[in-house]
């Protein structure tokens, strides 16, 4: 745990803040106006922590460092300040902040950045804000009872207020902070115990939800900048693809609004007064492209190497635990093997990628969806030339990122425009080019063999997966190290860490690099690694004949905390009753590793399926979690029953082809997505535990998909082995 | 050639080419930024406004199909003092994300109005609106609890 740190005086880093703030703020309520920005009216506010900003009227401001994507930060981190500050809940505002370090995450090995992902957001910023806001508490009681000459034991505080127990009398955290900020904050303040919590822990309502249902809530998109233009792109249908010339210059120039067009090595940015004119300006574009090296990339080649992968007579080891190689080889007719297979995903939020910047020589200010600050501002000052304490991010709300929004490609894009122009420009990807030219989930293939003792239980196995590599494509410092080769842990999620009692395991990898951009999407590996691992549990269990849940417990019974969560999903849906007729059940649990070793969340699911017509529909599913201590129900509930319906979506829908180098897929049309009649009815069942907050918003995704096909070998007696589990895998036999 | 219409209740009118898509005319020109942009292709439903009271797609509606109509959209919803779907989606706090709601609500109320005691079937039907959060078990909610509530 960091210490709390308080800056002496205006500092830089304070400067920034209250611009940013102030443009946070403004983005909340009213048009976005820079000179507001630049300005602030938040110069009245006293610091009390790098999180806390009081004013003289007692208005308490917390800081969110993590951008709100629809997970509820927006609620649940101030929650966790105002709970230690005994703040007023209701009144408190919230305002972005960024810049220092106490709002910078590691992950692995990485040097510490601002940043929202991998499920951490309360799990990294639990202890740190709790401290933040204890201590911040601490110092206002202090001058409270240095006014009164009382002693600190004689105050309590209460809703934004100090009290004097024995007088009654109260003072304002507001007549009191100016003090107080002179007073030195504890790293060890006194936390308060669960018992005394009055907001974390409780089902709080969202912060967020009266701008979102009122049109005020301003995303990205909705930036307006005085004399801002607007742009649309066009990129490279190849990937690695260039620009060789436009055909039609003269002609594009011409038409209404169009202001500039902008040349990039792999698009072409048309700048118009309007997003309208500039985008059929873009779609009027005849460019000559040249394909480069990748014109022949194509799914039947994707497939066809990780498949070559699956049958290699060696992979890079990931895990060898007892002699499985040797087992195997041993009982050659004993062997039993399944293979799986996953396809490229695109992330697909609602609101399309997009990002609006403002370069002037000495500062470049940015207003964008933009889910990784820290690394948005790295490439923002290396494109512009701009140094980096002097790029100002105004981050509102992003309409949904789910990982989509990290890689800042289209801010770079965003920044070149705005600097061929000199005026402020949005630049907006269309669907189309937001989904062509996303970052995509990685495909993914497993072959997993197995030889098992007389009762039908594991005695060895080896998996084996082949694809193409997140790490070795993003993070090239993330892949782990042997004396075989480098292999990509997430290639092998949910697989490498299991929970299962296997006494021999091996596991390996082989990479098949791509050209195709990739990034993290929710869930990250585990959304193959589990389909390939829970599938093929299933395939053991319904060769030994054994019950799906009893087979998993006795695999589980040594680990009292994922039993507990298996048992639970179980007793929820009565599994042990049999389903009625027309119905059919699936049931699958995973132990979710945070990346680095950063929280440990257990999760089971149970499918239904109900016979409808000549086939068989995803009816209830039934979730529950032990995630440690939910800081807030409400938005932790919300969590699960979307998170179901996104995994749903990949599960029945989702999938990227290639062909001629690039992706197939251009819109809803292609890459749809579920629908509310599609949606099942959601059960979660919150396990509760004494730990601390555990990852929560990827959690439910992975094991989604092979309850359903388990479901699906019950009802119609075969398992899909591919996804997206396509209709005709849910058209009844009988 | 000038195209009046009708925006919230208030006369309105737009000086620019026929075909420009309602979406951007009441974003870019009436800064009404509240609807959004999704697909682009009339498929998502985050842009949806209502005419003469139908949930229309505007993303693919041009402005001078609209000439002399009523236009409301998800700020016109929010002047009205209890709304009955507005305060149903904040009393279950529907959104994540919160992109596609505006459009969610647009479509709901036009369902209301057509359909005030809708089955879960009638809602099927009519949301076609897409949600990459998957809100839709609370949108279906509160759906049912709005229109308790205007039937009361």
């Amino acid at each position: 745990m960091k210490g709390v740190t308080r800056s002496v005086g205006p500092s830089l880093g304070r400067r920034r803040f209250l611009e940013v703030a102030a443009a946070f703020g403004a983005l909340l309520a009213v048009p976005l106006d820079p000179a507001v920005a630049a300005k602030g009216d938040a110069d009245a506010d006293i610091e009390l922590t790098d999180w806390i900003f009081i004013d003289a009227q007692g208005g308490v401001t917390l800081g969110l460092c993590q951008p709100e994507v629809g997970q509820g930060s927006y609620t649940a981190l101030p929650a966790i300040l105002a709970e230690e500050l005994d703040a007023d809940w209701p009144a408190v505002k919230v305002r972005w902040v960024m810049g220092r370090d106490a709002y910078k995450i590691q992950f692995r090995n990485e040097k510490p950045s601002q940043k929202e992902g991998a499920s951490t957001s309360t799990t990294k910023f639990y202890a740190r804000l709790r401290v933040a806001g204890a201590a911040a508490r601490e110092v206002l009681v202090r001058a409270a009872a240095a006014r009164w000459q009382v002693p600190v034991s004689d105050c309590a505080t209460e809703s934004g207020t100090v009290r004097n127990i024995r007088t009654g009398a109260t003072l304002p955290y507001g007549a009191l902070a100016a003090e107080a900020a002179r007073l030195p904050l504890s790293s060890t303040p006194r936390l308060k115990t669960p018992a005394e919590f009055r907001l974390i822990g409780k089902a709080l309502p969202r912060r967020d939800t009266a701008a979102k249902t009122d049109g005020s809530a301003k995303y990205g998109l909705d930036a307006d900048v005085p004399g801002m233009l607007n742009a649309a792109i066009a990129l490279s249908p190849t990937i690695g693809g260039w620009l060789v010339r436009i055909n039609n210059e003269a002609e594009i120039r011409q038409q209404p609004g169009v202001r500039a067009i902008v040349r990039l090595d792999d698009g072409v940015i048309v700048v118009a007064d309007r997003f309208w004119q500039a985008l059929r300006a873009v779609q009027m574009l005849d460019a000559t492209f040249s394909p480069g090296e990748n014109g022949g990339l194509s799914t039947e080649l994707i497939d066809r190497l990780a498949e070559a992968g699956l049958d290699a007579e060696i992979g890079v080891t990931a895990l060898a635990r007892g002699d499985a190689p040797r087992i195997l080889g041993q009982n050659p007719d004993q062997v039993i093997e399944s293979r799986f297979s996953v396809p490229h995903l695109a992330h697909a939020a609602m609101e399309p990628m997009n990002a609006t910047v403002h370069v002037q020589p000495d500062r470049v200010d940015v207003w964008g969806s933009i889910q990784s600050t820290d690394a948005s501002v790295a490439v923002i000052s290396k494109i512009s030339g701009v140094p980096e304490d002097k790029v100002h991010l105004h981050i509102g709300f992003l309409g949904g990122s789910f990982g989509g929004k990290i890689a800042p490609d289209f801010v770079a894009q965003a920044v070149r425009a705005a600097m061929a122009v000199g005026r402020p420009v949005k630049l907006i990807r269309t669907r189309e080019m937001d989904i062509q030219h996303d970052h995509f989930r990685p495909n993914n293939k497993g072959r997993l063999r197995a030889v098992v003792d007389k009762d039908g239980y594991p005695v060895a196995v080896h998996a084996r997966v082949c694809g193409q590599s997140l790490f070795a494509t993003t993070r090239p410092n993330w892949l782990t190290k042997t004396p075989l080769g480098d292999y990509d842990e997430s290639m092998v999620d949910g697989i490498y860490n299991q929970s299962y009692e296997i006494p021999n395991f091996h596991v390996d990898v082989i990479q098949t690099p791509l050209p195709i951009p990739v990034y993290f999407m929710r869930s990250v590996g585990s959304s193959a690694g589990v389909l390939f691992w829970e599938s093929f549990i299933t395939d053991l269990a319904h060769k030994a004949g054994i019950d799906q849940y009893h087979y998993r417990r006795h695999l589980l019974r040594n680990n009292p905390a994922a039993l507990k969560v298996l048992d639970a999903v179980a007793a929820a849906a009565s599994w042990d009753t049999p389903p009625p007729a027309g119905t059919a059940r699936g049931i699958a649990f995973d132990t979710y590793h945070g990346r680095g070793g950063s929280f440990v969340t257990h999760v089971a699911e149970v499918v239904e399926l109900v016979r409808k017509g000549d086939g068989w529909k995803v009816a209830r599913v039934f979730c529950a979690i032990d995630a440690g201590l939910v800081v807030n129900h409400n938005t932790f509930v919300a969590q699960i029953q979307g998170g179901i319906g996104f995994s749903l979506t990949s599960a029945l829908k989702s999938e990227i082809t290639f062909s001629r180098g690039g992706a197939e897929q251009s819109n809803f049309t292609d890459y749809p997505l579920l629908s509310i009649g599609e949606m099942p009815e959601v059960v979660p069942i919150v396990v509760e535990s004494d730990r601390p907050p555990q990852g929560v918003g990827e959690i439910m995704v992975a094991p989604l998909a092979p309850a359903i096909s388990q479901a699906l070998l019950h009802a119609t007696g075969r398992r899909p082995d591919r996804m997206p589990f396509r209709p005709d895998v849910f058209k009844a036999t009988a | 050639m000038s195209i009046p219409f009708q925006l919230n209740g208030r006369p309105v009118s737009f000086d620019g080419p026929e075909d420009t898509p309602l979406l951007w005319v009441v974003r870019e020109h009436f800064g009404l930024t509240g609807s959004k942009f999704g697909c682009g292709i009339g498929m998502c439903g985050a842009c949806t406004m209502h005419v003469d009271g139908a949930a229309s797609r505007t993303c693919v509606l041009a402005v001078g199909n609209v000439r002399g109509r009523a236009i409301r959209t998800i700020e016109g919803v929010a002047a009205e003092a209890d709304n009955a779907v507005r305060k149903a989606w904040n009393d279950l706090d529907v959104p994540q994300c919160g992109y596609c709601q505006s459009g969610m609500i647009m479509t709901a109320t036009a369902m209301l109005a057509d359909t005030p005691s809708p089955t879960d079937q009638d809602i099927d039907r009519w949301m076609t609106n897409l949600c990459r959060c998957a809100t839709y078990v609370r949108i279906r909610q509160a759906i049912h609890a709005a229109a308790r509530s205007l039937k009361s």
